[in-house]
């Protein structure tokens, strides 16, 4: 018995060294963002201190009010998501029901706009936009996020779909549906958790942007991200601003995040593997 | 030199005399007594013309934009323009208006043009601001175009051409000795004793005094103050700017032309003479000295070694005089500055200053509405109010600010604008045979880019510095194609 | 009877596809048409016929080559970095018995941080002024700045990306694990053997497939993120870290090459085109492209 303990214990021991590793420099992110400005600036830490919310009051204080940056962050990372989800259910459908000989270039085709390095993809779309008048606005920075939201989409609701019995769909048209009919009433009803893990997934992605942002967006469109630019200022990085900035980026992907756990194997791998 | 922008010798001399003369001219022009509420209301008709406009500014995170932009409300209720700030940092700054320029729209309107970053690539995006000048239904600009300081007209507002100005001068940080005084006073008889000369910071110390002083520090006071000297060496324009220090008190320079490119600049700045001994022997110093310094010294820019600073690692380095305030509030009392030691060849004290302009593309009624702000922002009474600020202040472009005898009076402790604490040492760097202007080439975010790349690269060890000077010229010819 | 005009599927996925087409063939047009032109911006864009010239300068340009090797190294080692180590975490989650859930739970946090956070966050924890890490460094006898050194900034970058993207090998991995049939792993170890052995033998054949996909779904992240490098040291010191991305983007938008930009952009293209395709050759094992 002794060895399967020792076993155990150092199995507990590695858990534990890989939680702290995980999660100190965000649990120090957090706390620090509490912290009055002098506690923050010391060369070994500070453990104990009077928790302030100066800082996130400073977030909305005159002259450095970061509303306006989060709600150019929820309109662009939210409508990117709604149109990425819904044509990315119809394509997904599509794509794993049509059965052409061309299947697999097509398929290919979808994938690799997905991983064009987002550095490559910034050059033309930004001449395109310019062209379109597109640059500093909200529609562009939708657009901008489409271009890799709307390919992970399809893949990973067209996984989604191919799960899908097809016993069900054609219980339905015996029934008399129209195939759009048994697509809107019975195939897409099951495949919820898709279209959910979908919807938190193209948000996150859309949300953590910075590159697009920080190339098409103005002084009307910037996003939150672009915000913590600012606070690296020639009055030293305000680094009590910033972890608190950086908690309100965070925390709300990290809650939607783990909403979807469940399928978020399917998700991050656009169904190659399934979850548990 | 290029022949298409005649910049004498003389002339250039004229405009630094003006400059060093101010620290003699103790309130020739009577600075004006109102309050900054005051100012804004004395001034008078036009400024409600444009009432209902939204303009853009955009700016680096300095003092000034930060102490405006905290207090805009008198320039709103003034002329019932909104204007929204939007500050970054120096390089996204350069991106984004080189990508705003591009857009063919006018995102933003104000522009903090950086002589050498913005206003030389791009002046072509920047409005000829002299068509506002003369004009009779616009506020006249108070005291005139002649109560700036007229080297800083220069060099933060033309570009080839003398006839046209691009920018307001807005902003103007000088890089001096920043120092512990309260160290230096505590040790002052030890440090001369062990080093054999007086260690109080001045411009008549050399840089290989100023090396000595560091490794004195680093010797005897570890337990009081972790490191000697600190600098902005990251791969970045600040470290640019902080090894030009050097490469001028040496005797080296970017280009044969040397310090004429800084006025009025030109588009064809010829060879670089960066391969020379003199900068060689600059940059073997700048490797040496940077191998005493704080080890964070090669991941800061000049906010990062503010930091440090602040944060009593250091107890010197060369930065911007604008940090005097944020000194101020860290280190009350304990902070001094001096001019930055000098070389073989002279004391060499980079100029870092600013204009505002407007961008080209705006349309006309945004372009009034833009001029309106920068006569506001750049006027006497908005620059004292910067310079007051508790957000920490700004440093005067106008002479009739220094003038002022309640700033005469700050210079002294307890002040009430802590930045001009540091005006005596920047005074003094301000003197023609002092400043260090950069060239201002059309090109300069190239060359900017391949200096500061290459003296990393010899800071980090991969080069030697002669390799690094050689490397650096030779990349500045095959981008000026000479 | 045969009908005309598309098929249903095609009708549904036209929509999608239309979007996808103009926002990536038309932009993939315009970066060829780009590499072979000077770009000009100000006042109106216009395309000057360059020919091969940008072409030329790629070839002789040691600083891009010198790029390059620096993103390969970068690459494979994150990558390397990241597998390992995701393995080692989902084995040791997994043999956890109580609390695996929520032990999961939070071990996959960083997965869901904006790379600029993390960038930041990872300078605010090395700040040799005042970071957490740094003391914990200094205590340990480590004097200097992490992001300071051409090695250490390159591995502290790696590090920060490591440390948000580990989670999500550990998390497949983990899924693959559960996958193995339990009662394959109980008839090793009726035979007798040990805990690797059972790893090498039985379980690491069941779950390649899984880790091949994590690889993977990793690999074109990692080409095409450089948010933690701009934020931190925008590729400095000395280069060291100025991966592809960030030189491409510094050539158009501070040097306003975008001509020569696109030439570099392209060949990054090239590369992912590889890695989709490997991706989609993966996948049709399951079926699902088929």
């Amino acid at each position: 018995m002794r060895r399967s303990n020792s076993a155990a214990l150092l199995v507990g021991l590695l858990a534990l060294l890989v939680l702290v590793w995980t999660l100190a420099p965000v649990a120090w992110m957090v706390v620090s963002s509490f912290k009055p400005t002098p506690a923050i600036k010391t060369a070994s830490p500070t453990w104990l201190f009077e928790p302030t919310l100066e800082h996130y009051r400073d977030l909305i204080g005159a002259g450095n009010d970061v509303r306006p940056f989060a709600r150019n962050s929820l309109l662009a990372a939210g409508l990117s998501t709604a149109l990425a989800v819904g044509l990315g259910a119809l394509g997904g459908y599509g794509l794993a029901h049509w059965h052409h000989k061309s299947k697999k270039h097509l398929a290919f085709w979808i994938i690799s706009t997905r991983m064009a390095p987002i550095a490559a993809v910034i050059l033309p779309l930004f001449i395109l936009f310019r062209q379109l008048g597109l640059i500093d606005s909200i529609a562009g920075l939708t657009l901008a996020y489409l271009s890799f939201n709307l390919p992970f989409a399809i893949w990973l609701m067209s996984a989604f779909f191919a799960d899908v019995p097809p016993s069900l769909e054609e219980a339905a048209r015996v029934d008399g549906c129209s195939r759009w009919q048994a697509f809107w009433y019975v195939v897409l009803p099951t495949t919820t958790p898709g279209l959910v893990t979908t919807g938190v997934l193209c948000l996150v992605f859309s949300w953590n942007d910075y590159a697009f942002a920080s190339s098409f967006s103005g002084p009307g469109s910037q996003t939150l991200p672009m915000a913590a630019g600012r606070l690296i200022t020639q009055g030293g990085v305000d680094w009590g601003q910033l972890t608190a900035l950086g908690t309100i980026i965070v925390l709300p992907m990290i809650f939607a995040g783990l909403a979807v756990r469940r399928w978020l194997v399917t998700g991050l791998t656009m169904g190659a593997v399934t979850g548990e | 030199m290029d022949g298409s922008t005649p910049v004498s010798r003389r002339s250039l001399l004229h405009g630094m005399g003006a400059l060093g003369a101010l620290a003699y001219l103790p309130g020739c022009k009577g600075g004006s007594k109102e309050s900054v509420g005051a100012a804004t209301e004395s001034v008078g008709d036009g400024w409600a013309r444009y009432k209902g406009t939204t303009i853009n500014f955009i700016s680096e995170n300095t003092p000034p934009s930060a102490a405006i932009a905290a207090n805009l409300k008198p320039f709103e209720e003034l002329t019932g323009i909104k204007v929204n700030i939007s500050q970054m940092e120096l390089t996204k700054l350069v991106e984004k208006v080189s990508l705003d320029f591009s857009s063919g729209q006018a995102g933003f309107h104000v522009i903090y043009a950086d002589p050498y970053q913005v206003l030389a690539p791009f002046s072509e995006g920047l409005v000829d601001l002299t068509k506002f000048l003369d004009k009779k239904d616009f506020p006249a600009l108070e005291n005139g175009l002649s109560d700036f300081i007229s080297t800083q007209l220069d060099a933060g507002g033309r570009f080839l051409d003398r006839q046209k100005l691009y920018a307001l001068p807005y902003d103007t940080p000088t890089m001096i000795w920043h120092y512990r005084a309260d160290l230096f006073e505590k040790h002052k008889d030890k440090m001369a004793h062990d080093l054999g000369f007086d260690p109080t910071p001045s411009i008549q110390l050399t840089w290989e005094q100023y090396y000595a002083i560091a490794r004195w520090f680093d010797k005897n006071a570890k337990s009081e103050i972790p490191y000697g000297t600190g600098h902005q060496a990251k791969q970045h324009d600040a470290l640019m700017c902080d090894f030009s220090n050097v490469l001028w008190a040496y005797g080296g320079d970017y280009f044969q032309a040397g310090p004429e490119l800084g006025l009025v600049g030109t588009k064809k700045p010829g060879k670089s003479t960066l391969s020379g001994n003199e900068a060689i022997a600059a940059a073997e110093f700048y490797n040496k000295l940077l191998k005493l310094a704080h080890p964070g010294s090669r991941t800061w820019d000049w906010d990062g070694v503010a930091s440090a600073f602040q944060a009593g690692q250091l107890a010197m380095c060369p930065n911007w005089h604008e940090f005097a305030a944020s000194n101020e509030k860290a280190l009350p009392g304990k902070v001094g500055y001096a001019p930055l030691p000098r070389g073989p060849k002279r004391s060499a004290n980079i100029w870092g200053g600013t204009g505002v302009g407007i961008n080209a593309n705006a349309s006309d009624k945004e372009q009034a509405a833009a001029w309106l702000f920068i006569n506001w922002a750049t006027s006497p009474a908005t620059q004292f109010m910067t310079l007051a600020s508790e957000k920490g202040g700004g440093t005067p472009t106008r002479r009739s600010v220094y003038a002022r005898p309640d700033v005469e009076a700050a210079k002294k402790r307890p002040s009430q604008l802590p930045n001009i604490l540091a005006a005596e040492a920047v005074n003094e760097a301000w003197k023609p045979e002092n400043i260090g202007l950069r060239p201002k080439v059309a090109t300069w975010n190239q060359l900017d880019t391949i200096l500061f790349t290459q003296v990393s690269r010899m800071l980090a060890g991969e080069i030697k510095p002669d390799e690094a000077m050689r490397s650096s010229a030779e990349k500045f010819d095959v981008v000026n194609k000479v | 009877m045969k009908r005309a005009g598309p098929s249903f599927e095609m009708r549904m996925m036209l929509p999608a596809l239309l979007v996808l087409a103009s926002l990536s063939l038309i932009p993939f047009v315009t970066l060829i048409v780009m590499s072979f032109s000077h770009v000009k911006l100000m006042g109106g864009i216009r395309f000057e016929n360059a020919a091969l010239e940008n072409w030329h300068r790629l070839i002789e340009d040691a600083d891009v080559r010198s790029s390059w090797v620096t993103s390969l190294v970068y690459f494979a080692l994150t990558l390397g970095v990241e597998m390992a180590s995701g393995i080692v975490f989902a084995l040791v989650l997994h043999r956890v018995g109580r609390g695996r859930n929520l032990l999961l739970a939070l071990a996959i946090v960083p997965m869901f941080m904006a790379p600029i956070v993390v960038g930041l966050l990872g300078r605010f924890l090395t700040d040799s002024t005042l970071g957490l890490y740094a003391w914990a460094l200094r205590i340990l006898g480590f004097e200097g700045d992490l992001l300071a050194g051409k090695t250490s900034a390159l591995l502290t970058v790696i590090g920060m990306d490591v440390w948000e993207w580990t989670p999500l090998v550990a998390l497949v991995t983990f899924a693959g694990l559960s996958a193995v049939p339990a009662p394959l792993v109980e008839a090793a170890a009726v035979d007798g053997a040990g805990y690797f052995q059972t790893l090498r033998y039985i379980v690491f054949p069941q779950i390649r497939r899984v880790l091949l996909v994590a690889l993977l779904v990793r690999a074109m992240d990692a080409i095409r993120f450089f948010d933690i490098i701009t934020i931190t040291t925008n590729g400095g010191p000395a280069d060291a870290t100025k991966i592809i991305p960030v030189r491409l983007y510094e050539t158009a938008f501070r040097f306003r090459e975008l001509g020569y930009a696109s030439v570099i952009g392209i060949l990054m293209l090239a590369f992912s085109i590889l890695m989709a395709n490997a991706f989609v050759r993966v996948l049709g094992e399951k079926g699902l492209t088929r």
